[in-house]
């Protein structure tokens, strides 16, 4: 089945856009593709201007380890680690020495969880478990930031929270921000809205927060 | 930033992993436990008995150097004593012998050991010691001697009691506490009487010809050299079993070195089973960390890294499991002695053996981490994208990946059939044998394997044929065995492995003392008479023939002690020979016969007639001795006697009923080349079980230097020894049951949450905490059933094999065992479950239903 057809994107550098569509219209799978976790059937993918299609999993999985932070809907944090361990994890995975643990205390502060280091996801809130989540996405101060639905399992304030959070540390990091959400509010915080319905981009538009900023 | 080195950053994570289920990997640990702890156990006390062999070699012998024979020394052999004694080379004799004693109001004479020692020289090393404390010049006068507790107990005596022995009376002046050469001394078959020379004297027990055990003791002074010594004395005695403490006993260290690569192999079966449970935990453990692993991935995790990470945290898992061996190894090693008790008195300080540790250690890491290679291989195949889209189906596999996997699952399979071959022939330091045993473990396991499948799957179709009368209890709980995650089929194989070789060993040890007991024909003697002389023979016959409950003809047979001298013309020297052949050359029993005794059937050439006198006597040989010997009708054999040497002719060659007292001599003669030669007569009787203590006890008054054997006490003394045996290995065989039901409470905890969730949604449907409770009995029931009836019946099977064509036995199948451990791991299975779910039955229902 042909889930995704006809995509033709280029997203510059320091650029927040929002993807939107219904369920079922592609928007995960574009993310998926955009994070190299599966394989375009076609065409070419370029991040940073390399060419990405084709890579092994492994190769791939060190250009994440580079170059991509994530936050999930579900936040997918590690049950048996805490939440400084959480957060320590991509930096570890990559390689990054025991100096990196200051930098996680500090994420964790920004994120306002500096007495929750040695807590469990078990023992945290969902929003104090997406507030790690995203200390976790800018430890590797990684150029591209993927969300998918971060604040779709919270509730209203809470979500709210947290993507203030997100988009100030995205401020401060600078990072490219691609964010998967059906959230037309939230959307409206970013440069620039895709809308996806059956596997095809309908509208591409820059937002009044671009267009004033531009 | 400092990059840090790969493998510390991975035993950092997998730390943290690990800390946070500590719990889960509790059955993993045992299970490697299990199976280290019995094989640290048993080479550490291997270890520790054979270094106290070695350490304490001289008490163990009493000497420095010792000569066992069963003649008392020629003019020769003492004359060469002589000369070493010249030298400052100290020696003492020590006679031991059989017979019988009999308490002042005891109903039937008991069969001692006797032991008679110079208490003036003897021991040379070590003590023996009494109860109450005294030395043992004090103990053993003339007209006292010291016992055994068994003694006391048999004869209903106290210290200070006199009893009779060989018909003449003894004070027991103490109880023997310690003895130190009993291990190493002979015909070790009663409890033991230990007595002065002067009077062994006084009972007249030793006449020419009697079965007597004689060891010389020496003590060699520090500036000669043992070996020389051994050498001089190697000369003149030809025959003789000659010792030093440098190799302490090589029957003991024989026995010691079989016995150790023999429950080191039924060791390694725990430690494969407990593997395979590991790998099964660390499968089950993987399938629920799958979200973690592609999480990593998804933050930029190589496959190798995680790989790293779960190694890693197996790695740690097998040390902690053979840490925790090595503890109840050392708890095994202290339980040995405990077996050992009846026949050795070993005093060894529970002591750490690092050496067997160490070994321990990195057998059970290896064998933990190769078990688990196939399940940890499967992390390659877990995507990062499993976390992200949930939905997203795996892209079909090729067929060159396909078969990449199946390789690979291959490759692994062969390589740790391969290890485990070299496990096993490390461990018996034979490569056959580690051939057989990993061809045996490959097969055992393929074979229980698909048994347990079938049976399930059976199982399976019954139960979804069951009538709707039978109730959703059993349905249900037959269903749970296919729940997914529920390593119901490696729970079966692992229990049904650990059952299947108890039981074994169980239905052998049965099987064979049924045999014993069945095959015996009717009149078959179960009374013998040992250490007639020619004088009583007549009396004796006399005696036995007028005893009430005497069934049947007595048989009585002489024996005289001779050696061959030539066989055609070779000279027969005992450096010519091989093998059993070897036996040949000491002293054997040659027998006077006029005609063909009964039970004996001649197979080649013809028996002589009643009243010939041939010029050269005439000479029938056992149907085995012939075979070694190479011996036909026609061959000649030279004998030696301590008063002629006389030249025989093979006229037959017969076969006796085994049973049978004429099985016992192998060489019978026409009676005159044995005229004027002492002669010791044996008798066998069969009598009335009733009638057997009365009988002793009339050939105890009249003849008290003849020794008297009940063959039911001769039973019970094989069966103690067989009961013991098997005790040991069936200690051992045990821990693979404990490798089976750690797999069993491991499968069931591992299927916790999956359990709750069927709890809490039966109570929400209104089912009772008893119903939820039978339909996990019915799950548990029936592992322990399949697994039972699986075990037990090729435990049948392999012991009726075993029986009936590696010990010729005559048996049939035994059911007992089988029903027995169908029934017992079925209970076990049952304890088990329960012990590792119990807690889930008490879970609420709006719990756990809110938090989803």
């Amino acid at each position: 089945m042909e889930i995704l057809r006809g995509i033709d994107i280029a997203i510059p550098k320091g650029q927040f856009v929002a993807i939107m569509g219904p369920s079922g219209s592609g928007k995960s799978t574009l993310l998926g593709l955009l994070a190299g976790l599966d394989n375009a059937t076609s065409g070419a993918l370029l991040l940073d201007g390399v060419d990405i299609t084709g890579l092994s999993e492994d190769q791939m999985a060190e250009v994440r380890g580079r170059k991509i932070g994530f936050v999930f809907q579900s936040f997918q944090l590690i049950p048996t680690l805490t939440a400084e361990e959480n957060v320590l994890l991509p930096a570890e995975l990559a390689g990054a020495g025991p100096e990196v643990t200051s930098r996680a205390r500090a994420l964790l502060t920004r994120v306002g969880l500096a007495d929750r280091l040695d807590h469990y996801p078990v023992q945290l809130s969902g929003g104090e478990q997406q507030r790690v989540a995203l200390a976790r996405a800018f430890i590797t101060k990684p150029p591209i930031l993927l969300a998918d639905e971060p604040t779709g399992n919270l509730d209203g304030k809470t979500g709210q929270q947290v993507l203030e959070l997100l988009l100030e540390l995205n401020h401060q990091e600078g990072a490219t921000l691609v964010m998967v959400t059906h959230d037309p509010a939230l959307a409206e915080h970013a440069d620039r809205i895709i809308t996806l319905r059956d596997g095809l981009i309908v509208s591409d538009v820059m937002t009044a927060v671009e267009s004033a900023a531009g | 930033m400092s990059r840090p080195n790969a493998y510390k950053t991975a035993a950092k994570i997998a730390w943290r992993e690990t800390r946070a289920s500590s719990g889960r990997f509790l059955f993993v640990i045992l299970a490697v436990a299990a199976g280290v702890g019995s094989l640290t156990g048993v080479r550490g006390f291997s270890r520790a008995f054979h270094t106290m062999l070695q350490r304490d070699a001289r008490t163990f012998m009493a000497a420095d150097l010792s000569v066992r024979t069963f003649q008392t020394a020629t003019q020769p052999q003492t004359d060469e004593m002589n000369a070493l004694a010249k030298q400052g080379i100290e020696r003492t004799q020590i006679t031991e012998t059989l017979t019988m004693a009999l308490a002042p109001a005891g109903d039937a004479p008991v069969l001692l050991s006797v032991k008679a020692v110079d208490p003036a020289v003897y021991p040379f090393y070590g003590t023996v010691t009494f109860n109450p404390p005294m030395d043992i010049k004090t103990a053993l006068q003339p007209d006292t001697i010291a016992v055994a507790d068994g003694v006391l107990l048999r004869l209903n005596a106290h210290v200070g009691d006199t009893i009779r022995v060989g018909g003449q009376p003894f004070r027991i002046s103490a109880e023997i506490t310690n003895e130190p050469d009993r291990m190493t001394g002979s015909l070790n078959v009663g409890p033991r009487v230990m007595m002065s020379r002067a009077a062994i004297d006084r009972t007249g027990l030793l006449v020419a010809g009697s079965r007597a055990a004689e060891r010389y003791l020496f003590k060699v002074p520090a500036d000669l050299q043992i070996a020389t010594v051994r050498e001089d004395l190697h000369k003149v005695f030809r025959d003789a079993l000659i010792a030093d403490y440098s190799q302490a006993h090589p029957l003991i260290e024989q026995g010691l070195r079989q016995s150790t690569t023999f429950l080191s192999l039924v060791s390694l079966i725990a430690l494969v089973i407990g593997a395979l449970g590991v790998a099964t935990a660390i499968q089950a453990h993987l399938e629920q960390k799958m979200d973690s692993i592609a999480i990593m991935k998804c933050l930029g995790a190589r496959s190798a890294q995680v790989l790293r990470i779960y190694i890693l945290q197996t790695a740690g898992l097998g040390v902690a499991g053979s840490i925790v061996g090595i503890f109840l190894g050392s708890l095994v090693q202290m339980a040995f002695p405990l077996f050992l008790s009846r026949y050795f008195q070993v005093s060894m300080a529970p002591r750490f053996d690092i050496v067997s540790a160490l070994q321990g250690l990195a057998v059970g890491v290896l064998t933990i981490l190769l078990f688990t290679v196939p399940p940890l291989l499967g992390i390659r195949h877990i995507r990062p994208a499993l976390i992200f889209r949930r939905e997203m189906s795996a892209p079909p596999l090729s067929l060159r990946e396909w078969w990449n996997r199946i390789a690979g699952s291959l490759i692994s399979g062969v390589v740790i059939l391969c290890f485990v071959g070299l496990l096993a022939a490390w461990l018996s330091e034979n490569a056959k044998t580690g051939r057989y045993f990993a061809a045996a473990i490959a097969g055992g396991i393929a074979l229980l394997g698909g048994v347990a499948w079938l049976m399930l799957r059976g199982l399976r179709w019954v139960s979804r044929h069951l009538p709707r009368s039978a109730g959703p209890v059993i349905r249900q709980g037959i269903a749970n065995l296919y729940r997914p995650g529920n390593h119901a089929g490696a729970a079966v194989m692992a229990l049904g492995v650990g059952v299947m070789f108890t039981v074994t060993i169980w239905s052998v040890q049965r099987g064979l003392l049924r045999d014993i007991i069945r095959t015996a024909p009717p009149g078959m003697p179960n009374v013998y008479l040992l250490d007639v002389t020619s004088a009583n023979r007549d009396a004796v016959d006399k005696l036995i023939s007028a005893q009430p409950g005497v069934l049947g003809t007595p048989e009585m047979l002489g024996a005289v002690n001779a050696q061959i001298e030539s066989i055609d013309g070779v000279p027969f020297l005992r450096e010519n020979l091989r093998g059993v052949a070897r036996r040949y050359s000491r002293t054997v029993s040659v027998s006077p016969a006029a005609s063909k005794p009964a039970f004996t059937e001649i197979v080649a050439g013809q028996w002589w007639a009643a009243n010939d006198k041939p010029a050269v006597a005439e000479l029938s040989v056992g149907e085995s001795a012939a075979k070694i010997l190479n011996l036909h009708p026609g061959s000649t054999i030279v004998w030696t006697t301590p008063l002629r040497t006389f030249t025989s002719k093979v006229v037959a060659i017969h076969k006796s009923e085994s049973v049978r007292l004429s099985a016992r001599i192998e060489f019978f003669l026409t009676p005159a080349a044995l005229q004027g030669l002492p002669a010791i007569y044996y008798a066998g009787i069969r009598a009335a079980p009733a009638a057997v203590p009365a009988i002793q006890k009339a050939i105890y008054e009249k003849f008290p230097t003849i020794t008297v054997v009940n063959m039911a006490e001769v039973l019970d003394t094989i069966q103690g020894v067989v009961d013991q045996i098997s005790l040991v290995v069936r200690f051992i065989s045990a821990f693979s049951i404990l490798a089976g039901t750690v797999i069993l409470a491991s499968s069931v905890a591992g299927t916790r949450f999956r359990r709750i969730r069927e709890v809490v949604i039966l109570k929400t449907l209104g089912a009772t905490r008893k119903r939820i409770g039978r339909i996990f009995s019915v799950e548990f029931l029936v592992i322990g059933l399949v697994a039972g009836l699986m075990g037990g019946l090729l435990a049948g099977g392999f012991a009726w094999a075993a029986l009936n064509r590696l010990l010729n036995a005559d048996t049939p199948p035994d059911l007992v065992p089988v029903m027995g451990s169908i029934a017992g791991t079925a209970a076990l299975a049952v304890a088990t479950g329960w012990l590792a779910s119990y807690r889930t039955l008490g879970q609420k229902p709006l719990e756990i239903l809110r938090d989803e």
